[in-house]
């Protein structure tokens, strides 16, 4: 391990963000960085406006990139609030227990192809126990004032580096906005000379 | 909700269908690109798709905007900020050089979508857009001087200047609104939008899936 690192700000209420987190956790294992995931607060919920004319679109978008990932989409069920807010905490303890990538990966997927409603105990336990979680751990963090404070430290961290929306990726004082600029970020971490041999 | 938005948007009959019709009236596929000049991804989706889509019986009709966005866009500097960064890196994956790196006020480029808007389409119109755009965004120095401007556009016409038409800019940016898409550069191909800058390969196969691509 190099010691280098890609700060990946994430939102559960983003399509795009679901959309880029194969690829975005795959890194760690193409190049000699650390993934450091950091889940933020909707934009809704972050004082940002999102027109009905972006929401649509958004939808057909995502749609069609992630049929040409391969990737399920179509049957969603809105994280707008709790859902994600949830999702966000529950986030911050995988972290701590190593399994951010699990728990990530299977709640947007569950949410973005699968309607789970997370806001639900019933929707939340299968992710977090698909992600390897214990659900007793899941219940005490859900009320962990320490790792919603972590939140909203990492969605400041977003604005302090003037980017709004999500995902971003931050490597080396560059930001990649958008999981159609992983490509974008990999060319990057090739320059830096962190390809794995 | 969104769940329906997406089951609709699957539904692709009607694109189908009017293209299928259009082409056994003789007429061509069409694309239309809202762009600005002002904004650096524009100029890659442009000068990108216009050669990209050489390989296919549409017209590609170039509209341009000044005023778009969402209204009241708390982050509308920094996406300015960003777009310049993210267009250099688009640029290279072509090749290209990006050589400006400050942001251009809509404001000081809104001439040159006047003038175009004035004009009427065609190939002279569509190569001026991307001469001009290659000037502003690969070429030029920070200071976007009107008369050089001016010089390209009688090269290419072999006549002066258009009277600007700011109420033909106006109707493009209605007909963006009503499209659907808030922000520029913008494509609509036969039923559905792309951000054009992001999805220059998917706008081609769209073309392909629909059957615009010219026999060889």
């Amino acid at each position: 391990m190099s010691g280098r690192k890609v700060e990946y700000f994430f939102s559960f209420r983003s399509p795009y963000s679901y959309l880029s987190g194969p690829r975005a956790f795959a890194l760690a294992d193409s190049y000699n960085v650390e993934v450091e995931f950091r889940g933020v607060l909707p934009m809704m919920m972050r004082g940002q406006s999102v027109p009905r004319a972006k929401a649509l679109n958004t939808l057909r978008d995502v749609d069609r990139e992630a049929k040409r990932l391969g990737m399920p989409f179509g049957r969603i069920h809105d994280p707008l609030g709790d859902a994600a807010v949830r999702c966000l905490v529950i986030s911050e303890l995988a972290r701590d227990q190593g399994r951010e990538r699990e728990f990530v990966l299977v709640a947007s997927r569950m949410i973005w192809s699968e309607a789970a409603d997370m806001a639900t105990d019933d929707g939340l336990r299968l992710a977090c126990e698909g992600a390897g979680l214990a659900w007793g751990d899941c219940e005490s963090a859900i009320e962990s004032p320490e790792l919603m404070e972590r939140v909203e430290a990492n969605t400041q961290a977003l604005a302090d580096l003037g980017q709004w929306g999500v995902p971003v990726f931050n490597f080396n004082g560059e930001r990649f906005w958008g999981q159609d600029r992983i490509e974008d970020l990999e060319a990057s971490l090739k320059e830096a000379g962190l390809e794995k041999s | 909700m969104p769940s329906l938005v997406v089951r609709l948007a699957r539904n692709d009959r009607r694109a189908r269908i009017a293209c299928g019709l259009r082409r056994r009236l003789g007429r061509k596929g069409r694309v239309e690109l809202y762009f600005a000049f002002d904004d650096p991804n524009s100029a890659v989706a442009v000068i990108d798709l216009a050669i990209r889509l050489d390989d296919f019986d549409i017209t590609l009709d170039l509209r341009p905007v000044v005023n778009r966005g969402i209204p009241d866009d708390p982050a509308v500097e920094d996406k300015r900020r960003h777009a310049i960064d993210d267009a250099r890196r688009l640029f290279k994956r072509s090749g290209l050089t990006m050589v400006r790196t400050e942001p251009i006020r809509p404001e000081t480029t809104a001439f040159l979508a006047e003038w175009v808007a004035a004009t009427p389409r065609g190939a002279a119109r569509s190569a001026f857009c991307v001469v001009a755009l290659k000037k502003l965004w690969l070429e030029a120095g920070p200071e976007v001087d009107q008369a050089d401007y001016a010089r390209i556009w009688e090269r290419n016409f072999d006549r002066p200047t258009p009277v600007p038409h700011l109420a033909a800019v106006r109707a493009n940016e209605k007909m963006m609104k009503r499209r659907g898409p808030y922000d520029t550069p913008a494509a609509w191909v036969h039923g559905q939008w792309f951000f054009a800058h992001d999805r220059l390969s998917q706008i081609a196969e769209r073309l392909d899936d629909l059957g615009w691509r010219k026999s060889s």
